[in-house]
């Protein structure tokens, strides 16, 4: 296992972060697939209201590719279809009745099996972040075995006892590329030594260290199979590995997953064992204390969605983030000293505090939703660099974004990010601009162009 | 208080806004409301949460960084009154000569603040209301630099035009704060410099004759002495502390080191610009010693860091991050160029005593060049890395 160490990067002092109990998740009863999750997927509806369905059946499926679908994720009644503007596909909700199985398929081939049951919509493709092409042999496949995103769950906790089946997960992926299968560790994770003591998996593995973005997946694809324009990289999240393993061992897919509720205004953050596209609803109520104006977001504080209180997990993510709504004036807030703030530069009297977690604790810096300030035109450089462990100058490329001049854009590498990896440069920008969705339309753009 | 104070301006609020009685005036209301509290905007679209740093807290750290040179700034143009002036009414070294000094200065210097802010930020809050823009901070900085690199002498009406002139045509026609490709602060420099020569360079204008107006005592800087060929007769201590004739608040090199202190802790400023400055200036300092052909190239290198706006330049006008290379590499390239050039006009052009202006002035033409031929590098290392694989797989 060879080390790879990320100077560039921040680690958010959020509090509320999980520990490692199993929370009963009860009452939930409602599950939706929402495919504005899946980057460049354009839906078309498979199913009415009212139709009875059966774990694995497609509901919606890709228009482009119809072999692409998106599967219900337990058996019941489809109850609602909800369009948003210009009949805009939102979500469709399935109310569960009666227990359900699990869908059954043959394992022959890994690509049928993933594609049948849906599992293949929880592959994805750099660049761009879409759905993987069942056609395309990609030159190799990351797999992040850890999330260094503040508050993000612990992998080895959520994996506890599926670590075998993790490993079967990980050896269908390895047949799926005639490249390598990279499998990344942070340092002293457990996971790590269950699955190197397998016999015949084909795969390289790594360990990085270093702070956030460390364990996002376009960081370790940076460093291990930088992305040129043409290449195709995929990965998959550790849970959809585990639960790809699962579905080879025992024919059956279930899309149970991990949980973690987190976040400063979360009562009692801990785990808990949803099927994937749950209501959130129960949990949301059930962690809050009363009367507080919360953001409730499936993913983490950096790069998830708001879903509301009553929103549905969305299709990749293995957290919900409680964050209290920051719609407060802030007296003098430029000016005064400022301790329980949180700020990368040294502006602020908390910027000289240690990084410490016992240090931070004790300061409680007020995370929110607040934006702190106006937006401006970018003045200040050489502050993205700092948490953009990438060989891509961050600035130079947004500006490219924004004046929609895709040549440079492709020189600049943009093939080798995704919005995430702009998340920290997002948070400590002064000018306050909103880039991921910068880097996303520009990428959208490309994408469309190369179809 | 604070939250009669909050009903009180949501309540007169709707009068500045589109349609409002009052909409022409929306963005200064607007100034002044943010400017008493922070804003309760959430975050919409992309990251939920943000820094606590804003570009007003960015810019008012600046101007903190800038304080300990205004005040010393400020005691220096009493203090070099007092040593000429034959009316100075306390005795020389006693405490109370030290404190009217300060108070002479502060009252020589404040009309100068006070135009280059009222001139500045008027329009300003001008081009933000014709724009429909916020108004930004940035001129929170350039307009108190403004007045502290120029003679205390300097007549209001010229310190007015310049203002304006730096503002209207170094930054609002290029879109602002942030699009400007020149430092403000400096435009408005040259521009005295090359309107009103006479006002801004020779012996003449460094020192206030009295409280009012804008006659000088003669007094020569250490510049302008060794332009004229004669060792500057302050000793190294002298100038190091900033006890010495010059432009208002760019004599005293401890404390402009101050602020660079509070600048590089903040982490606002580049270390890498300022560090690349003084190793430009320093190592051409050092090329004129090994030709020394006059006595100014003979002059020791580390006196140019001590000699007229080396290090206010060095600091607070070079590391200007809009102005400067945007890149790191870049900042390197740019700040060892200013320090270069700054000497190399002040040595070998006794005409223009004082390069740092115009080195930083010609280097900001010039920084998009160098950021260009960075990335371009960066580019380039992309291409050879996809060349390279390309054959590979072909192999």
């Amino acid at each position: 296992m060879n080390t790879i160490r990320i100077k560039q990067g921040l680690d958010l002092p959020l509090t509320g972060s999980a520990v490692c109990s199993l929370g009963e998740a009860s009452g939930i009863d409602t599950y939706a697939v929402k495919p504005g999750d899946y980057v460049g997927l354009v839906p078309r509806l498979l199913v009415e209201e009212g139709a009875l369905v059966k774990c694995g059946d497609a509901l919606v499926c890709d228009k482009q590719d119809e072999r692409i679908r998106l599967t219900s994720p337990v058996a019941g009644r489809v109850t609602a279809v909800i369009r948003g503007e210009k009949r805009k596909l939102l979500a469709v909700v399935v109310k569960r009745e009666g227990e359900s199985e699990g869908c059954v398929c043959s394992t022959t081939d890994v690509r049928m099996a993933m594609l049948q049951t849906g599992l293949w919509a929880m592959l994805r493709q750099r660049p761009f972040g879409t759905i993987a092409n069942p056609d395309d042999r990609p030159k190799a496949i990351v797999v992040s075995a850890f999330d260094s995103a503040p508050l993000a769950p612990d992998y080895d906790y959520m994996l506890q006892g599926r670590e075998e089946d993790f490993c079967n997960g990980l050896r269908a992926l390895a047949s799926l590329t005639d490249g390598v299968l990279h499998v990344c560790f942070r340092p002293g994770q457990q996971l790590a030594a269950a699955v190197q003591g397998q016999n015949g998996l084909r795969a390289e593995y790594h360990c990085v260290e270093g702070p956030h973005p460390a364990g996002n997946v376009g960081t370790q694809i940076a460093r291990l199979c930088p992305i040129d324009k043409g290449d195709r990289v995929w990965t998959m999240n550790p849970q959809d590995v585990a639960l790809l393993g699962c579905l080879m061992r025992t024919g059956v897919y279930r899309p149970e997953r991990m949980v973690a509720v987190v976040g400063p205004s979360a009562k009692h953050p801990q785990y808990y064992r949803l099927v994937a596209g749950a209501c959130v609803s129960s949990l949301v109520s059930d962690q809050l204390a009363d009367g507080n104006s919360v953001r409730v977001l499936s993913g983490n504080v950096l790069c998830g969605t708001n879903i509301g209180a009553g929103g549905y997990l969305s299709g990749y993510d293995s957290m919900v983030t409680l964050l209290p709504e920051g719609d407060y004036y802030d007296f003098m807030g430029w000016l005064l000293p400022g301790v329980h703030k949180h700020s990368f530069s040294r502006t602020f009297l908390c910027g000289f505090a240690p990084r410490s977690s016992r240090v931070q604790r004790w300061l409680k810096p007020r995370f929110d939703t607040n934006r702190h300030g106006d937006v401006r035109p970018f003045v200040f450089t050489g502050n993205f660099e700092k948490v953009f462990p990438f060989d891509i100058y961050p600035l130079q490329l947004i500006k490219a974004c924004l004046v929609g001049d895709m040549e440079l854009q492709e020189k600049l590498g943009i093939y080798e990010v995704e919005p995430e990896d702009f998340a920290l440069c997002e948070y400590i920008d002064v000018s306050k601009t909103d880039i991921q969705p910068i880097i996303r339309e520009a990428l959208e753009k490309l994408r469309k162009e190369a179809l | 208080m604070f939250d009669r104070l909050r009903d009180f301006v949501t309540k007169i609020k709707p009068n500045f806004v589109e349609g409002g009685k009052y909409a022409w005036l929306q963005s200064t209301f607007e100034a002044f409301e943010t400017f008493a509290f922070t804003p309760n905007t959430v975050t919409r679209r992309g990251s939920h949460v943000r820094d606590a740093v804003d570009m007003k807290r960015a810019m008012i750290t600046v101007v903190i960084a800038l304080l300990p040179a205004l005040l010393f700034g400020m005691w220096n143009t009493g203090y070099q009154t007092s040593l000429v002036a034959e009316w100075w009414p306390y005795e020389l070294g006693s405490a109370a000569s030290w404190w009217y000094c300060l108070w002479f200065g502060f009252l020589r210097m404040l009309p100068l603040i006070v135009v280059s802010y009222l001139v500045g930020l008027g329009i300003e809050f001008m081009f933000a209301q014709i724009r429909h823009h916020e108004v930004n901070e940035g001129y929170l900085v350039t307009g108190l630099i403004i007045p502290m690199i120029v003679p205390v002498t300097t007549p209001l009406w010229q310190l007015a035009l310049a203002v304006a002139f730096a503002v209207v045509l170094g930054k609002e026609v290029f879109g602002g704060s942030g699009m400007n490709f020149l430092n403000p602060a400096l435009v408005a420099r040259a521009f005295l410099f090359f309107s009103y020569p006479t006002h801004m360079s020779g012996d003449s204008v460094w020192i206030a004759a009295d409280l009012w107006g804008s006659d000088a005592i003669a007094g020569a800087t250490p510049l302008g002495e060794l332009a004229a060929g004669v060792m500057p007769a302050a000793s190294v201590w002298d100038m190091l502390v900033g006890t010495i004739p010059g432009s208002t608040c760019e004599t005293s090199v401890i404390a402009i080191l101050l602020g660079a202190l509070v600048l590089l802790v903040s982490g606002i400023a580049n270390w890498r610009t300022m560090l690349a400055v003084m190793l430009g200036g320093g190592a051409m300092g050092l090329l004129f010693n090994l030709i020394g052909a006059n006595a100014y190239m003979e002059l020791p290198f580390y006196y140019h860091f001590l000699l007229g706006g080396f290090m206010f330049g060095a600091v607070f006008m070079a590391t200007d991050p809009v102005t400067s290379a945007q890149t790191n590499a870049g900042k390197w390239i740019y700040g060892l160029l200013i320090g270069a050039f700054a000497v190399l006009l002040r040595v070998l052009n006794p005409a223009y005593p004082e390069g740092m202006m115009l080195s930083i002035l010609l280097m900001n033409c010039f920084a998009p060049l160098i950021d260009h031929c960075v990335v371009a590098r960066n580019i380039k290392r992309r291409e050879k890395r996809a060349l390279l694989r390309r054959k590979e797989a072909e192999l």
